[in-house]
C-alpha cells in the first residue's frame, strides 16, 4: 500500500539522520588532533523544548507564509492549467509564458528579483499589514509570499494538468449531456475527480513549500531559519543550533506527513471497493485486518 | 414548491414527457461529418416522431454512434441540419455576407471545401451556453455508463436536475429516489457506482438522464459493456420506457429488443442510411442485399 511505504520510507530518512547525527557526534568529540570543541547540547535542548518567543514567532510565520503561498500557488496552479488547455489562444500563451518563467529561473533570483527589482525602481511599493501580534513593517512578508505563491503555481499548474488529463472523457461528455456548462463541470466533475491523482504530488509540493521558505532569508523575513542563522552567527555555535533548527522542520514534515495520509485518504472515497482507507492503526501494522481473516479464509478452505 | 406527485410508472415520477407542439422531435437532414479525411457521416438523414423508438443497426465504423453523437453535439457536423424540436442543434444559422468569410478559420461552414456550394446561410457554432441548454432537453446513455464515480448513486441522479434546472435540493432528492425505484434500485441510493455491477450502473445511468425530463433519449450501445445476463434488466427499463412513450433513439445490436419495441429500424453502414424501415419488414423481408448480409451475421 502506497500510504504505508511512504510512511516507512519517512521512517528510514528519519532513522538515517539521527545515524548521520550519532556519528558526527562521536567522530567530533573524539580525541582527533588536538580538535576540542566543547558541545552545547543544552542550547539545541533549549531551542527545540523550551523554545523563545523569537523562535517560536519565527515557526509561526513559516507555517503562515507556506500555508498561504501553497494556498495561492493551488488557485493559481488551477487557473493556469485552465488557461493552459483552453480553446482560447491568448490565454494559452499567458499561462506557457508564466509557467516557462517561473519553472525556468531559480527561486532564490525570483525572490531577489521581484522583490527588490520593482521596489528599488519604484514600480511597486509592498504593502505593510499586521496578523495578531505580527507587525509585518518592510513588506517584504508579503512580497516574499506572493513570490513564493506565484513560484509555486506553475509547478502546480502542471501537476493540475496531469490530473484533469488523467479523468475519464467520458466524465466530462456525460456532465455535458446532462446541459452542464464548463464550469460546473469542471468543478463538479472534473477537478474532484482530478483531485486524486492531483493529491499526492500537492503533498510533496507543500512539503518542498515549509523548506523552501526558508529562502526568504534573502528578504529579511525571521522566519525558522533565518531566526537560527542569526543566533548561529551571532554566537558560533553552528551545530547546535542547526541540529535545533533540523529537528523544527523535520517536525513540520513529519507532521504535514500524517496530514497528507489522512486527506489522501478521504479523497479516495468511492475508488475502492472497501469503504475508507486503513486506519492509523491498519497503517502502522502494515496490514489490514480483514484482508488476513479473508486470506486465512482462503487458506482454510472447505 | 409544493411535495412533488410520485405517480408509480417511469415517466410519471418526473411529471411526463413535455410536449411542444413539434411533432417530429428529431430531424437531422443531409448530415455530413469527417474525422479528418475519414468521411463517417454522408448526407444522412433521419427523422423521428414524437414518442417513436427508433434503433439504429448496423456493423461497427458504420457511424452509428457518431451519429446520435451529433444529435446532443458531443460532435460538430461540417455540414447539414440537426433539429430537435425544432432548434437547430449546436449552431445558428447567419447569412453568408457575400464573398466575405468570418476569419475565423475553424468554423463548420455548410459544403465548406467539400464540393457543396455556400449556400445563402451558413452555420456557426452556438455559444456553449446554448449548446448546454439544447442538451437539457436531450438525455443520453453510454456504453461505459460515465456515472460519476465521486458521487453515490442519488448524488450522480440529482446533481443535474440542482445544479442546471435549479430545481430544489428535497425535490430533486424526491425525484431521484422515485427514479432510482423505478430502476429497482431504490436500496443502492448511498451506494458508490464502483459498487454496483454494470447492470445496475447502467440502470442509474438511465435514472440520471431522465432526471432532466429530456424530451428525447439517446442511448448509445447501452448493453455492449454489460456481462449477458445483465442485458436483460437495462433492456427491461428501456422497454417500459419506449411504452411509456418517451421518445429514443438507440445504437444496438440487440436484436430482439429493436424487434419487440423498434417502431423502426435504420440501417446504417459506411457513413450511408441504407435502409430504413418497422422491425418486421426489415428483419423477414430487408430489401437491400447489405441489409441482408449484415443481418445474416447476428442473427
Amino acid at each position: 500500500m502506497a500510504d504505508s511505504r511512504s510512511f516507512g520510507t519517512r521512517r528510514a530518512w528519519l532513522a538515517g539522520f539521527l545515524l548521520l547525527l550519532a556519528l558526527s557526534v562521536v567522530a567530533c568529540s573524539g580525541q582527533n588532533k588536538g580538535a576540542t570543541y566543547h558541545f552545547q547540547w543544552d542550547i539545541t535542548f533549549r531551542s527545540v523544548f523550551q523554545p523563545n518567543g523569537t523562535i517560536i514567532n519565527g515557526l509561526w510565520l513559516t507555517i503562515g507564509i507556506s500555508v498561504v503561498a501553497q494556498i495561492l500557488g493551488v488557485v493559481l496552479g488551477i487557473l493556469a492549467a485552465l488557461a493552459r488547455m483552453s480553446r482560447i489562444w491568448p490565454l494559452r500563451i499567458i499561462s506557457n509564458l508564466y509557467i516557462w518563467f517561473f519553472r525556468g529561473t531559480p527561486l532564490i533570483v525570483q525572490l531577489t528579483f521581484l522583490y527588490c527589482g520593482p521596489l528599488i525602481a519604484h514600480i511597486i511599493v509592498w504593502p505593510t499589514f499586521s496578523v495578531g501580534p505580527f507587525n509585518f513593517t518592510d513588506g517584504a512578508v508579503f512580497a516574499g509570499t506572493l513570490i513564493l505563491g506565484v513560484n509555486e503555481g506553475a509547478y502546480m499548474a502542471e501537476i493540475v494538468r496531469a490530473g484533469i488529463l488523467a479523468v475519464d472523457p467520458g466524465q466530462t461528455e456525460a456532465a455535458k449531456s446532462l446541459g452542464m456548462r464548463y464550469g460546473q463541470t469542471m468543478s463538479r466533475i472534473v477537478l474532484p475527480q482530478a483531485a486524486r491523482v492531483i493529491i499526492p504530488p500537492l503533498g510533496n509540493e507543500y512539503n518542498n513549500m515549509i523548506k523552501n521558505t526558508s529562502l526568504l532569508y534573502v528578504l529579511s523575513v525571521y522566519e525558522l531559519y533565518t531566526t537560527f542563522e542569526i543566533y548561529a552567527n551571532t554566537t558560533l555555535i553552528y551545530f547546535e543550533y542547526f541540529v535545533a533548527c533540523c529537528v523544527w522542520y523535520l517536525l513540520l514534515t513529519t507532521i504535514w506527513g500524517f496530514v497528507q495520509g489522512k486527506i489522501e485518504r478521504n479523497f479516495a472515497k468511492g475508488t475502492t471497493t472497501t469503504s475508507g482507507g486503513p486506519s492509523w492503526r491498519e497503517r502502522l501494522l502494515g496490514s489490514r485486518r480483514r484482508d488476513r481473516a479473508e486470506e486465512i479464509t482462503v487458506l482454510g478452505g472447505h | 414548491m409544493s411535495a412533488p406527485k410520485i405517480s408509480s410508472d417511469l415517466l410519471g415520477a418526473i411529471g411526463g414527457v413535455p410536449r411542444p407542439d413539434v411533432d417530429v422531435v428529431v430531424d437531422a437532414r443531409d448530415v455530413n461529418k469527417w474525422f479528418g479525411r475519414l468521411h463517417v457521416l454522408k448526407d444522412v438523414s433521419v427523422q423521428v416522431k414524437r414518442q417513436e423508438t427508433v434503433v439504429i443497426i448496423g456493423p461497427s465504423g458504420s457511424g452509428k454512434t457518431t451519429f446520435i453523437r451529433c444529435i446532443n453535439h458531443l460532435e460538430k457536423i461540417q455540414s447539414g441540419r440537426i433539429f430537435v424540436n425544432g432548434h437547430l442543434i449546436g449552431y445558428r444559422e447567419v447569412a453568408a455576407a457575400g464573398r466575405m468569410r468570418r476569419p475565423i478559420a475553424k468554423l463548420p461552414i455548410v459544403g465548406r471545401g467539400f464540393g457543396k456550394p455556400a449556400g445563402a446561410t451558413k452555420l456557426v457554432e452556438d455559444k456553449e451556453k446554448n449548446i448546454a441548454l439544447q442538451r437539457q432537453e436531450i438525455g443520453m446513455v453510454f456504453q461505459r455508463f460515465n456515472l460519476f464515480p465521486h458521487m453515490t448513486a442519488l448524488e450522480n441522479i440529482i446533481e443535474a436536475p440542482i445544479g442546471v434546472r435549479g430545481m430544489d435540493h428535497d425535490e430533486a432528492v424526491a425525484v431521484g429516489r422515485a427514479l432510482l425505484e423505478r430502476v429497482g434500485l431504490a436500496a443502492k441510493e448511498k451506494v458508490y457506482p464502483n459498487q454496483l455491477s454494470g447492470g445496475q450502473q447502467q440502470r442509474i445511468a438511465i435514472a440520471r438522464a431522465l432526471a432532466m425530463k429530456p424530451a428525447l433519449m439517446l442511448f448509445d450501445e447501452p448493453t455492449s459493456a454489460l456481462d449477458p445476463e445483465m442485458i436483460g434488466e437495462v433492456l427491461e427499463v428501456m422497454k417500459e420506457l419506449a411504452r411509456e412513450g418517451m421518445t429514443m433513439i438507440v445504437v444496438s445490436h440487440e436484436m430482439g429488443f429493436a424487434r419487440e419495441v423498434a417502431n423502426r429500424v435504420v440501417m446504417m453502414d459506411d457513413g450511408v442510411v441504407v435502409e430504413e424501415g418497422v422491425p418486421d419488414q426489415m428483419f423477414s423481408a430487408p430489401k437491400q442485399d447489405r441489409t441482408k448480409a449484415f443481418l445474416s451475421k447476428i442473427l
